[in-house]
């Protein structure tokens, strides 16, 4: 069975006031605008929307924590890697401006590794992380703001055909299905003395050794589309237009708020037309070194 | 003037799945009549649900395999029917409930085929709510479905088919999950339904239960044929005692004339370890899920050696979440478990595992291996057994389970009844001291389960065995110790003849009284010990 993420209805909970429809829409525009920069000048903004957007959910600490340290600490660790590798941001600059070197005391094969702090690769980490970081809070809002049950109609809403506004419902509801089945398995194979931490061998050995996991998930997620299939057949799912049961209608916050996101979008279209947005370092800053 | 035509003809009919050899149905042949309860009976794999799926459509547009033979309804053959013209006039209701649901609410669920069909809105709510009453679960209607118990699942399931309004109703094995009190519900229903006219076709393994709510007829079948087709009082005098599970006089006045079974002994095992020293301590354990809700209050129990536990309750009650505190995969959130002296937060799952064997109730989570005998050494393996003594475990264990024949075949292409005795053989065969089963009968035939029990329980190595069961006469037959579970509580702790005892305490636990039982209290101050029917026979 489709278990559902933990949505709940909140009292004062900004995202929760506005029709799905509209706040999938405005998500859409923020999305798209925010991958439109790198210039950390034009993202903050963005980051203020999404930090803005997260204090007023209503969602406590509590219930988002594991999910928000993980998704940051992805994001964390991924800036940090940029930032000492290098790469990853040097399509968008030519040239780099020396703050400090350090060279490692030993060498492999003639190679002495080097950690090189430019003025770039330390803007690009930031730019990374705000603009990640934006996204990455607004996406996470999602699952406890928007109410499972309006998954459907909200899709259909936003012009998807019923097929694909359905099935767009059963996928939103079947990665935290996912999750539970793979927690399952996790402790059934624990319970016959299966320990993921001592793994060991080589890489092929080692995926071979998470068959008890993978093997039972993937079979489990394979019979229960099989049987969501059967149970949608067996009462007339797809034979012609279908009714949806519950009915949204806009207000006239939610079309502001529509509005809003469409200019945005918009705005960020033509300031990157006029050649403004992109990745951009303090010229004061690049003058120092 | 001419009479109106059966709502099922069912002619001939044969199937053999495209993957496997031999039909899995064979020339089967009735007719359903308005109104009319058609109980279909038979062990696991003897091709029921094949039949079910062939009346419903799933064979051949889902299922694929080669057909003869003739379905009608209501006189048209339904060969060239599209599945939704099937499904407005015969509904079904599959075995495991959180197979067919499909909304997150209860409202929505219950709705899903009328949205489906295209209908106004305001007929669709008048409907769905009509369903809803005449089930008495108006209360649930804005619900989630996820958070129902297993009996709530169920009608809710129901009430989605009802709401289409069929003319014939198909239930694959709808008790199997629900404890015998929303069972009871549910036949209620059914034979409410079928008396306002509805054709009901009922494929279950529990037959006593269903013969409480009188079905016209009732169909045997085996090995993909009819064996017995005709009111229910030729049944018992057909088919073994053995192989269904007929009300105790039944069985008592057929087992007269049999040699009397043997007498289960106390656990062989118990003898082996220092006497006094609990297995298993609860001390003060509550636990909760999310931090505002508890789902264990101040749990305090040992096991010992010798304990045969049943742990029974209504669905929903924290059985499970109670016995996965046994092997550590939960921890409490106060209070502490000690298995063999030691703090279950201190230790592995995999250590306590040594001591503790646990069979989830859902095989499907567990099974991975390409043969049947991979998958049994894979605990034993883990646990460092030697190679010749994992051997013999494996042997043993699949003896045990009737599956030695199955060694070599891959366990995910088994029947659902052989995977779950594949996952019980897999536990078995890391021989732990303690064996924690869930719901190990569920889905399986009457002769199958009787048969491992008795193996189980003769086994010397387990030094206590606890099992969590909806099965009222499982605990009368098995069990020496009786726990009983409601709303996260141990509500009752005692020998079976103690417990099992008190009527109106199992009618607030949602457990019904069985002829078993009933039975056994009776002659109690003959026998000393509950028993049974088979030994009843022989007092």
């Amino acid at each position: 069975m489709l278990v559902a993420w933990r949505y709940r209805k909140r009292e004062n909970s900004f995202i929760q006031s506005f029709d799905p429809r509209a706040w999938i829409i405005f998500y859409g525009c923020f999305l798209f605008a925010t991958l439109s920069f790198w210039d950390v000048r034009f993202l903050l903004p963005f980051l203020v929307i999404a930090m803005f957007v997260l204090l007023t959910s209503g969602v406590k600490w509590h219930e988002i924590r594991r999910a928000f340290l993980f998704i940051v600490g992805f994001v964390f660790f991924f800036a940090i890697l940029t930032f000492l590798t290098g790469r990853g941001g040097t399509e968008l600059y030519e040239q780099e401006h020396l703050i400090r070197e350090f060279k490692a005391s030993f060498s492999i094969l003639g190679w002495t590794p080097t950690l090189k702090v430019t003025v770039e690769r330390a803007f690009f980490s930031v730019s990374q992380l705000v603009r990640v970081t934006s996204i990455a809070v607004m996406t996470i809002l999602i699952p406890y703001s928007l109410n499972p049950a309006l998954y459907g109609i909200t899709f259909k809403g936003i012009g998807l055909p019923d097929k694909f506004a359905y099935a767009m419902d059963l996928t939103m509801r079947f990665i935290p299905t996912f999750g539970r089945d793979f927690q399952l398995t996790m402790d059934a194979q624990r319970a016959r003395g299966y320990e993921l931490d001592k793994i060991s061998g080589g890489i092929i050995q080692q995926v071979r050794k998470l068959g008890p996991i993978f093997v039972p998930v993937t079979i489990h997620a394979i019979i229960g589309s099989e049987d969501i299939i059967d149970a949608m057949d067996l009462r007339a799912f797809g034979v012609g237009p279908r009714t949806w049961l519950d009915v949204l209608t806009y207000q006239t916050r939610d079309r502001v708020l529509i509005a809003f996101g469409v200019a945005i979008l918009i705005a960020s279209i033509v300031v990157g037309l006029m050649g403004m947005g992109a990745f951009w370092v303090p010229e004061a800053l690049i003058n120092m070194f | 003037m001419t009479s109106l035509p059966s709502p099922l003809v069912v002619d001939n009919l044969s199937f053999r799945y495209r993957d496997r050899q031999g039909a899995a149905i064979d020339n089967i042949s009735f007719e359903v009549k308005p109104g009319e309860i058609l109980l279909i009976a038979g062990a696991s794999g003897c091709g029921k649900t094949t039949l079910v799926r062939c009346i419903n459509g799933l064979i051949p547009r889902s299922y694929k395999g080669d057909v003869s033979g003739k379905i009608l309804v209501f006189g048209e053959e339904v060969k060239d029917w599209k599945l939704s013209q099937i499904s407005q006039k015969i509904g079904t209701v599959l075995q495991d409930p959180e197979r067919q649901i499909l909304g997150t609410k209860v409202v929505n669920e219950v709705a899903f085929g009328l949205e489906n069909l295209g209908m106004p809105r305001e007929e669709i709510y008048q409907r769905v709510d009509e369903a809803l009453n005449f089930l008495k679960i108006t209360h649930l209607r804005n619900r989630e479905t996820f958070n129902l118990s297993g009996g709530e699942k169920q009608k809710v399931a129901l009430a989605g088919v009802l709401a289409m309004r069929p003319s014939i109703l198909l239930l694959d094995e709808p008790l199997a999950s629900l404890d015998p009190a929303s069972a009871q519900d549910t036949l209620d229903a059914v034979r409410t339904l079928a008396d306002q006219g509805l054709s009901v076709l009922m494929v279950e393994h529990r037959v006593e239960d269903v013969l409480r709510i009188h079905p016209e007829r009732v169909m045997f079948m085996s090995e993909g044929q009819v064996r017995y087709l005709g009111d229910v009082a030729g049944l018992s005098k057909v088919v073994n005692y053995r192989e269904v599970k007929l009300p105790a006089q039944d069985i008592i006045d057929r087992a007269k004339h049999d040699p009397a079974p043997l007498v289960l002994s106390p656990l062989p095992g118990a003898g082996k370890g220092p006497d006094g020293e609990a297995l298993v301590k609860f001390k003060d354990v509550a636990f909760g899920y999310e931090a505002e809700r508890e789902v264990l209050h101040g749990i305090n129990l040992e096991i010992n050696r010798g304990d045969v536990i049943a742990v029974l309750g209504p669905n929903g009650a924290g059985k499970t979440t109670f016995v996965k505190h046994a092997i550590g995969l939960l921890k409490p959130k106060s209070g502490s478990v000690l298995v063999n002296g030691r703090d279950t937060r201190e230790a592995s799952v995999a250590e306590i595992a040594s001591m503790l064997g646990y069979v989830f109730q859902s095989p499907s989570h567990m099974l991975f291996a390409p043969t049947v005998r991979e998958e049994l050494a894979f605990g034993p393996t883990n646990m460092k057994h030697p190679k010749d003594q994992i051997e013999q475990e494996v042997k043993e264990a699949l003896k045990i389970v009737n599956l030695s024949e199955k060694e070599n075949d891959p366990p995910l292409a088994l029947s659902f009844g052989q995977q779950k005795r594949v996952s019980i053989a897999a536990i078995l065969a890391m021989q732990s001291k303690i064996l924690v089963m869930d719901e190990p009968t569920a889905g399986q035939d009457y002769q199958n389960y009787m048969n491992f029990m008795d193996s189980i329980l003769k086994m010397p190595v387990f030094e206590a065995i606890i099992f969590i069961t909806h099965d009222v006469d499982l605990a009368v037959i098995y069990a020496n110790r009786v726990l009983m579970v409601n709303d996260g509580q141990l509500v009752a702790d005692g020998k079976p003849q103690d417990v099992l005892r008190d009527f109106d305490r199992l009618r607030a636990n949602r457990l019904i009284p069985t002829s078993l039982l009933d039975l056994n209290l009776k002659r109690f101050s003959t026998t000393g010990r509950f028993m049974r029917a088979e030994a009843l026979a022989h007092i």
